[in-house]
């Protein structure tokens, strides 16, 4: 096992979030982290990376903790006109282990590489931030969180106002990850993708958290009880529990909440 | 045409001007970089009534100088992130008032104690106020100044572009954001004889502006905005030499000035950016790689 939490509390001394967050995390996992705004989604991957530190209880790490966790955080405070390339900004994800003064080898370059072809942008690997869209940006921040190279990846919900055809490549290369052997979580609102993507799920949300495979925890009673979904949209996820072949949705682009 | 390196002190001016540039540039770049191009010209009126106190005690020391600025421009950077904290008011209103304050209250002890230097050498710069001394200054703070940017260029340029992921990779996130204000303070005192209170920032951030509107990686902007900033020091110099009624300061901000207009017009992201975006919808280098997918 890489990662177990049992019995957490997260967000703030004095007034947590969200208690008793329980779940484990094996190599090859695609952890779904669901929750309505404020549910404690984004504190739990922080708390992970140490930024938050959890209220009470702590994470064990029975392999010990990753010397690397690689994560992909929201946008809101990124600076999209900074003068850099794509290829530049990729690089940074080994920034981390260099030192002040170190330089990049001919292995990270060849990593470097490697990604910016994984994430289809080996053309405009030369072009500066400020000419990309949305989509392109996010391509290559999935590429510099590659070259950071870990065995666990926080993915904080990637593909807010990106288009279907990104999203669904990236959700690809997400299932190539795991099938590395990493460890993914990611926080995500698009339920299909979850259904499709994802084998294990946490729900959380007013206060609550459970644990477990998407279809048992992300029923439309749960996510009705722990303020997630309304009930008349609760209806909409029964109608889709109810197909056969949820894979036909991913032909059809996946339908969102 | 070169008489004016016959002089001593204008040697001694292009001299420090040429070091001042080489610090400078790095510090303007960032703080045009992270947006806090107006807070560098808050900070730079927050430390005249430290320098001013210092001036008063202890005469033209150029230590107490530093002592002084140091502590009222960073006090004045440490009071506006508490007020933004703890009341209502935001950093930019704080900054603000508490600069204007800093600056009001270093004119008035001035003024109050019968300065023996004038106060417009004082708010503008004087190129013959350059002593040894202030050399000796300069020279400390562009060493300190580029020691320190070979060590957190890099977590500097990670933690302007992402600092959620700064945050993430780090075990110290504030640290490299604190020592770089106390790089702007440091070099705002240095180049406050040169360029006087009100000017200091011309030279730092005029030079990074311009040079941003013509490049696109940051070594080559670095690069770039030394050069501007070095070419509006010696030009501004020089003509503050042939007009001695105008002090140094403001010369060598509007040759600075000149440059950013100039690359305004005719820098491949001044204007012509605007236009290229007005003339077609996209960018070709933004709808190639859409079309490829």
């Amino acid at each position: 096992m890489l990662l177990e939490a049992s019995r957490l509390s997260l967000g703030y001394a004095g007034a947590p979030l969200v208690r008793s967050v329980s779940f484990q995390v094996e190599q090859g996992d695609v952890l779904a982290v669901v929750g309505h705004n404020g549910a404690g989604k984004s504190t739990l991957v922080k708390s992970l990376l140490g930024v938050i530190p959890p209220v009470s209880g702590a994470f064990n790490w029975p392999g010990g903790k990753p010397k690397t966790i690689a994560y992909l955080g929201q946008r809101t405070e990124f600076d999209g006109r900074f003068p850099i390339r794509v290829r530049d900004l990729a690089a940074m994800g080994a920034w981390h282990g260099l030192g002040l003064l170190g330089r990049l080898g001919a292995r990270t370059h060849e990593r470097v590489e490697t990604a910016l072809r994984r994430t289809n942008i080996e053309h405009i690997a030369d072009h500066p931030l400020h000419v990309l869209s949305a989509g392109q940006l996010q391509r290559a921040l999935f590429a510099r969180t590659m070259v950071q190279d870990a065995p666990l990846v926080l993915l904080d919900e990637p593909f807010t106002a990106i288009d279907q055809t990104t999203e669904t490549q990236l959700l690809d290369l997400i299932d190539a990850w795991a099938a590395e052997g990493r460890a993914i979580i990611l926080v995500l609102h698009d339920l299909s993708a979850v259904l499709q993507h994802c084998n294990k799920a946490l729900l959380l949300g007013n206060g609550r958290a459970q644990f477990g495979l998407p279809r048992e925890v992300l029923t439309p009673a749960n996510l009705v009880s722990q303020g997630y979904l309304s009930p008349s949209q609760a209806a909409w996820i029964e109608s889709m529990f109810s197909q056969p072949q949820e894979r036909d949705m991913k032909a059809e682009g996946g339908a969102r909440v | 045409m070169f008489e004016w390196l016959d002089y001593a002190f204008m040697k001694r001016a292009l001299v420090a001007t040429s070091i001042l540039s080489f610090s400078v540039a790095p510090v303007g770049a960032f703080l045009v970089l992270r947006r806090l191009s107006l807070a560098g010209e808050a900070l730079a009126h927050a430390i005249v009534p430290g320098i001013v106190i210092a001036f008063v005690i202890a005469g033209l020391s150029v230590l107490s100088m530093i002592v002084g600025g140091l502590i009222a421009g960073v006090s004045v950077a440490v009071l506006t992130t508490l007020l933004a904290r703890t009341t209502i008011i935001r950093e930019d209103a704080s900054l603000a008032s508490l600069y204007l304050v800093a600056l009001a209250l270093g004119i008035f002890i001035l003024s109050a104690a019968g300065s023996a230097v004038p106060l417009k050498s004082f708010l503008f710069g004087s190129i013959l106020g350059i002593d040894d001394e202030t050399l000796i200054l300069i020279g400390a703070t562009a060493t300190i100044t580029l020691v320190s940017f070979a060590i957190i260029l890099r977590p500097l340029i990670v933690s302007t572009i992402d600092p959620v992921f700064f945050e993430s990779q780090s075990r110290r996130p504030g640290l490299v954001g604190q020592w770089f204000m106390f790089l702007v303070v440091l070099n705002l005192i240095g180049a406050f004889k040169a360029l006087g209170t009100l000017m200091a920032v011309g030279l730092m951030i005029l030079p990074a502006t311009a040079a941003r509107y013509w490049t696109s990686t940051i070594t080559s902007y670095l690069v770039l905005t030394f050069l501007f900033a070095l070419t509006s020091s010696w030009a501004g110099l020089i003509i503050s030499f042939y007009a001695p009624d105008v002090p140094s300061g403001p010369a060598i901000v509007l040759v600075a000035g000149g440059i950013f207009v100039f690359s305004l017009l005719f820098g491949p992201q001044g204007f012509r950016l605007t236009s290229q975006l007005r003339g077609a919808p996209k960018s070709s280098a933004a709808t190639a790689p859409e079309a490829a997918e």
